[in-house]
């Protein structure tokens, strides 16, 4: 077998059809018939080639829709999506549904307040971060052994105001939802909504509050808001507060325990002066000093002690400077576990402590039990939500649009706690406004209102009519209207919670169970199957279709019945996925003689498995999720010294030589890639990013600019020199890689220099002309690469060059099988060019297309990094050559894409995070949003990387392949065609690339459901699953569309020329 | 493409050098080279115990210190306990001296190996010749490893993705570390010989005493990076320390078990194995 055909082998064995040559004698009429059986037979090959690739699609789309009914079911139970309403409250206009039911008084009047009378002009809001309730209380042990802690009896004023002037000042532990991040708490405390992992609004990308909250209705209401302390406030509400009073430090430097607290108490006192007083109406205060010295001594450590002593003399201070009319509150924005961290759900994590004072008595207590600050949190707490109606309504405010707080009982029962009458108002107000939200939210989801709530708001309002009737302060219908809505506001928070904070766990297990059994089934068809593939595609497809119907017609007959609790969709698509999964099973286990245990076998297939499954396993830590790109590197290298390990064990001195500098090259290129990094947070301070050009900006620095110049000028050069290394580069070749592509990447290189410049202001010309320019640019690349680049594809011939020459007669010379037949006259010496990688230099083209479209829509240093991987590629599938491993279909090409991918996403200025996404990428060919195509651009942007591996897998079988015809099959198996052993190859191929994604993805979502408590849920665990998921689906797509779509055009352009 | 080349045309020179190839090499049949020859791992390993709290907290200091002491005791395990390269004990040294002179002329050992090999047939008892038949492989040994290996395993150590820009002390000391214990012995043994370090590079030598060592701290220092980006916040994860740790007991490990009649003389299996199962696989 003619495995590895010398560079540029020269065919004379083979007589293209071109040159074929018209009958001369009878012994050429002969031939002439049987040439012309031959066409027929390489008709049929090729009819027979054709329909086996839509078949082998067809597999390939069940694959993807089976990921894609996992990850649906799973993302169901596991995403927990709440949608941000753009509706807010207005001072004018009350919550009730009704006009006319609407209480006389203070309406809409800024004066008094809004839809209640106000108690307080003013408000000093202190959030000491992290103040645990225990802190604030007396110690009190709950078992014997117990004994104070540092941390305990620290700041005592809190309790002390509260006990010996209850009417002045009341202290209540203040349950905090998780996670217990201070951005996700000030986003609580100000809206009065739950948080969940993906709030989705508008403004998807950014930070910053885009629901109605506290803080943008006071600053509505022209009140001069000040912040003191944390900076997380500046990125939420950015350009509410005074610019001259207010004073922002920098909130990630937990070893700095004063700076932050310091700040604010300078700040704060001078303000506090009464000739100040009228300068501003709210100040938040937020003290970072007894976080950080949690983070950083954990909370029972000397320095936390003098920290909280520190609090209560500044808490002293300020009562000190409080006139009248203001209102203190001082809270914590959630407690700290046992090392002094948070984040999580844990007890500490939750619990915070929440004080508000008032010189002027107005607080009370409802009964004898509730004088005293509870001992313990869990004894009797608000939520932290509830802060939000509370504040509201005391400043004469608005509630929040989204609020689904209540109010609190002491801050309006009055000194004498029996003002049962505002209770009722304050709390039919609340009531009426999350019934208001509660129905748009309704509208804006599709859904009805619960009724069970809607009960219980009609029986508090029949109850508030009656007592409105015989309107007393002491009336025991108030009383009971106020129960009734307290009732309802609470069992409303229940089902948001059910809602927006309850995972669906058997929906997650379903999801698992069906990635689970479709990596089963991967890996028997990718790894376990002796046969030809191909053949058994009708089998397999019909099964799976008859299992699929099944299970859909079941699915929606138990649905529509009632005998499950899921939706109807939901379970039909669970007993879709699972009957298809049934079905298949059968079909691909026929014959046991042509399955073999799909265990990896050799160094190589260890080494893939092993770069699989350990990779898995570490998506358990959220280290090494962190650092995936360091590890991915890691692994690189390994390969590439296995690599050329193995190149110099081969016996060929050009094997050898060959596979050793192309070793060499592969490790190279990914090290010089890894130099371009974006870090994410969690790196920090291992981590420099260089993807910008400094680590708080997004754009590239100037010398970044010349990366797309240099790629021009070498990468075309680069994929010529592995043309021509095979004497390839013949034909379109020279047409498509040295004028096309370098072209394409020219004028990507003059688009980022137009946006360098209009960055930089570089030129005299306007943004608009500069923008219309660059978008055309743009556009022209785009259409260079996917348009002109894919009809191209479509049409073109393989890049080889034939000459025909005649030689004088030489005797000496064995006939050749197929001229056998000719006469002896002067001989026909066919040369060809090329003809050694005949079928990977022909697929190249796609790859070529999708490089030059991917290096389009990246960023400068982006660009650099995709040439790399296009380079690294070709290093990689000479080494695979070398290496005796396009031929036997070893996992590790597939498999090494697969890491090749998965590497450079992050070497394109990307992590999984959510804010690494370059959302802005969408404008580089277009000046507006455009649907579909923005999303696909920022997709091309994101998962680039991906893509492009993902389409040069087919290359790790077709790369020098051999050409084979069904004339030079072995004699062993005369029927077969070569065409489809090669489409079973590639399909083969492909499938071990979707095995380690898969693999991936169903690790990622393991870990992410089974670590659903975990305190990085949100920042590791979460962003990485998804990513994984997306990948998933999107190279399902791109390796059934264009990698495993495109052989088909390049086969049978091969075909064309050499026949079947 | 295996039974190609046995029939394909003019085989290469260096196909031809390969051939005889280099045995394993053993332990000295002298007593006091038996004992130190297990001594020794025991000495590296107490050498890692007693100094890693020291490497812990200053490890630039802390590895430029040990250095000396470790090279000490690596040369003095190759010239106790190994023969010198040339003079293997066996029948091949007088085969592959002449081709090793051959073929690497540029080399001052290849000739010389080749005479001394001679020389330590001739006349073993001669203490002069003796000492000096060590002392020369030994200083060419110890130029080769700091010249040669410390800067080829802190390239390694680079591609790897040890910083480039900083912790450049480090790296090149760690790269010095895990020569002196691979590459001393290694060279001290074999010399130059081209053969061996073609096999060298395809990690196709038979485990022997200095094979076995050298390929157990490489493993030892790959399995040494994995704790590093775990968020233990331990001193001791920070960067070379692990790979040294790794690189030390896997060359203890390796340089034992290699030894042992189970391993001595085996050879790593790399795509033997893949060659009988491509038939299956192809299909």
């Amino acid at each position: 077998m003619a495995a590895n055909p010398p560079p540029g082998a020269m065919g004379p064995l083979w007589t293209p059809n071109v040159s074929k040559s018209g009958p001369k004698s009878p012994a050429a009429q002969s031939r002439h018939k049987q040439t012309g059986v031959l066409d027929q037979k390489a008709l049929a090959l090729e009819d027979e080639f054709k329909t086996k690739h839509l078949g082998v699609l067809g597999v390939l789309a069940w694959i993807m829709l089976l990921h894609v009914a996992g990850i649906y079911l799973f993302t169901k139970g596991f995403l927990l999506t709440r949608m941000v309403l753009e509706n807010k409250s207005s001072c004018d206009v009350l919550p009730f549904d009704d006009v006319l039911n609407q209480p006389q008084g203070a309406l809409g009047n800024q004066e008094k307040g809004c839809w209640h009378e106000k108690t307080f002009d003013k408000a000093v809001v202190i959030i000491i971060d992290a103040l645990r309730y225990d802190f604030t209380v007396p110690f009190a042990s709950k078992d014997e052994s117990e004994t104070a802690h540092l941390f305990h009896d620290n700041i005592p004023v809190l309790y002390e105001t509260a006990v010996q002037n209850p009417a002045n000042a009341f202290l209540l532990p203040f349950i905090a939802d998780p996670p217990t991040t201070t951005l996700q708490r000030l986003k609580g405390l100000t809206t009065g909504t739950l948080p969940t992992f993906i709030d989705a609004g508008s403004n998807f990308a950014g930070t910053a509050i885009d629901e109605d909250n506290l803080v943008a209705q006071l600053h509505h209401a022209g009140k001069s808001l000040v912040h003191l302390g944390d900076d997380t406030w500046q990125s939420l509400f950015p350009g509410y507060f005074n610019e001259n009073l207010t004073h922002a430090y920098d909130s990630f430097n937990v070893w700095d325990l004063h700076t932050v607290d310091n700040g604010v108490t300078e700040h704060l006192f001078p303000l506090l002066n009464p000739q100040n007083s009228t300068k501003w109406d709210v100040i938040f205060g937020h003290y970072l000093g007894v976080d950080h010295a949690g983070h950083r001594y954990g909370p029972n450590h000397a320095a936390m002690a003098s920290k909280l002593q520190e609090m209560d003399r500044v808490i002293r201070q300020i009562i000190a400077a409080l006139d009248e009319k203001t209102l203190l509150v001082v809270m914590g924005d959630h407690g700290m576990d046992a090392k002094g961290d948070h984040g999580g759900e844990s007890d500490d994590e939750v619990e915070a402590a929440l004080w508000m004072y008032s010189k002027r008595g107005i607080f009370g207590r409802t009964s004898q039990d509730t004088i005293l600050p509870p001992k313990f949190a869990r004894d009797r707490f608000v939520p932290q939500i509830d802060l939000v109606p509370t504040l509201s309504l005391l400043l004469g405010m608005p509630i929040p649009f989204n609020n689904l707080g209540s109010p609190i009982e002491e801050a309006f029962s009055g000194a004498g706690g029996n003002n049962w009458a505002n209770m009722a108002t304050v709390n039919r107000l609340t009531s009426a406004q999350v019934k208001r939200y509660q129905h748009q939210y309704g509208i804006a989801r599709g859904a009805g209102d619960d009724k069970e709530s809607m009960l219980l708001y009609s029986a508090a309002e029949e109850e508030w009519k009656s007592a409105s009737k015989s309107f007393s302060s002491k009336s025991s219908a108030a009383r009971a209207s106020n129960e009734l809505y307290r009732k309802y506001q609470r069992h409303t928070l229940d089902v948001c919670r059910g809602l927006w904070a309850r995972f669906d766990v058997p929906s997650m297990i379903q999801g698992v169970v069906i990635l689970f059994a479709g990596i089963i089934l991967l890996v028997i068809y990718a790894r376990g199957l002796k046969m030809d593939r191909t053949q058994l595609t009708p089998r397999l497809l019909s099964f799976v279709g008859a299992g699929a119907g099944a299970g859909a017609a079941s699915g929606t007959a138990l649905g529509l019945i009632g005998l499950t609790e899921m939706t109807v969709i939901d379970f039909v698509v669970l007993l879709t996925a699972a009957g298809s999964i049934i079905g298949a099973l059968p079909a691909i286990v026929k014959k046991p003689t042509n399955l073999t245990v799909p265990l990896p076998s050799g160094m190589w297939g260890w080494l893939a498995f092993f770069f699989t499954v350990s990779q898995s396993f570490g998506f358990a830590s959220n280290s090494y999720t962190i650092w995936e790109d360091e590890i991915l590197l890691f692994f690189l290298t390994t390969f590439g010294v296995c690599a050329g390990i193995s190149s110099m064990r081969q016996k060929q001195t050009t094997d050898r030589v060959l596979g050793v500098y192309h070793s060499v090259l592969f490790v190279i290129l990914g090290r010089v890639a890894s130099f371009s990094r974006l870090c994410r947070e969690e790196q920090m301070p291992f981590c420099r990013s260089t993807y910008y050009a400094s680590s708080t900006s997004s754009i590239s620095a100037p010398w970044q600019l010349a990366i797309p110049f240099l790629v021009t000028l070498f990468l075309p050069s680069v994929v010529r020199s592995f043309y021509v290394g095979s004497k390839s580069y013949e034909g379109a070749a020279y047409l498509w890689i040295g004028f096309a592509f370098r072209l394409g990447l020219f004028i990507t290189s003059l688009f980022w220099m137009l946006e360098g410049a209009d960055d930089g202001e570089w030129l005299p010309i306007s943004k608009e002309t500069l923008k219309s320019v660059r978008v055309f640019l743009a556009q022209l690349v785009l259409a260079l690469a996917l348009a002109a680049g894919t009809g191209a594809y479509l049409y073109c011939k393989p890049c080889v060059s034939i000459n025909v020459t005649k030689q004088p007669e030489d005797p000496t010379t064995p006939p050749d099988p197929i001229t056998a037949g000719q006469p002896q006259g002067p001989r026909t010496t066919v040369t060809i060019l090329g003809f050694g990688n005949v079928y990977g230099t022909r697929f190249f083209f796609l790859v070529i297309n999708f490089a030059l479209a991917t290096i389009l829509m990246q960023k400068p240093m982006g660009q650099g990094a995709i040439a790399l991987l296009l380079c690294q590629i070709l290093s990689l599938l000479e080494i695979l050559d070398t290496n005796a491993l396009t031929i036997s279909n070893s996992s590790i090409g597939p498999i090494i894409l697969g890491v090749l991918g998965s590497f450079y996403f992050f070497k394109t200025g990307h992590q999984a995070t959510l804010s690494s996404i370059q959302w802005e990428t969408a404008f580089i060919p277009l000046s507006t949003i455009k649907y579909p195509w923005s999303p696909l651009l920022v997709m091309l942007n994101t998962f680039g990387a991906q893509i492009l591996a993902a389409i040069a897998v087919p290359l790790t079988v077709l790369w020098k392949r051999p050409l084979q015809t069904h004339d030079r099959v072995p004699a062993s198996e005369p029927s077969k065609n070569p065409a489809t052993r090669l489409l079973s190859d590639v399909v083969q191929a492909a499938s071990t690339h979707i095995l380690y994604l898969a693999t991936i993805n169903l690790a990622t979502t393991m870990w992410a459901g089974h670590l659903r408590r975990h305190l990085m849920l949100y920042r590791i665990f979460s962003p990485r699953f998804m990513m994984g998921s997306v990948v998933l689906a999107v190279v399902d797509v791109v390796l059934m569309v264009v990698a495993v779509g495109g052989v088909r055009w390049s086969t049978l352009s091969v075909g064309e020329v050499f026949g079947w | 493409m295996a039974s190609d080349t046995s029939a394909s045309g003019p085989p290469t020179p260096t196909v031809s050098a390969e051939k005889p190839s280099a045995p394993p090499v053993n332990i000295l049949s002298s007593p006091v080279a038996r004992i130190y020859s297990v001594v020794h791992p025991a000495l590296l390993l107490t050498l890692c115990a007693t100094r890693f709290e020291g490497l812990v907290e200053n490890p630039t200091k802390e590895l430029l210190k040990t250095l000396p002491w470790l090279t000490a005791i690596q040369i003095s395990y190759a010239v106790i306990c190994l023969p010198p390269a040339g003079s293997t004990s066996s029948t091949e040294s007088s085969v592959s001296a002449p081709a090793d002179g051959k073929t690497s002329p540029r080399s001052t050992s290849g000739p010389s190996g080749g005479r001394h090999g001679k020389a330590s047939k001739r006349k073993y008892t001669n203490s002069w010749t003796c000492i000096w038949s060590r002392l020369l492989p030994a200083t060419l040994s110890l130029a080769l490893t700091f010249l040669l290996a410390t800067p080829v395993l802190a390239l390694v150590l680079v591609l790897f993705g040890a910083p480039l820009t900083t912790h450049n002390a480090e790296t090149v000391l760690c790269a010095a570390h895990m020569a002196v214990l691979s590459a001393t012995s290694l060279i001290y043994a074999h010399g130059t010989d081209r053969g061996v370090w073609n096999e060298v590079w395809g990690i196709a030598r038979p485990a022997d005493a200095v094979w076995g060592g050298a390929l157990g701290s490489g493993l030892g220092a790959w399995f040494g990076a994995i704790p590093i980006p775990l968020d233990w916040d331990r001193p001791w994860q920070a960067f070379p320390i692990t790979i040294l740790v790794g690189a030390y007991i896997g060359y203890a490990l390796g340089s034992l078990v290699s030894r042992t009649p189970l391993l001595y003389g085996k050879r790593v299996q790399f795509t033997a194995e893949e060659l009988g199962n491509k038939e299956k696989k192809t299909n």
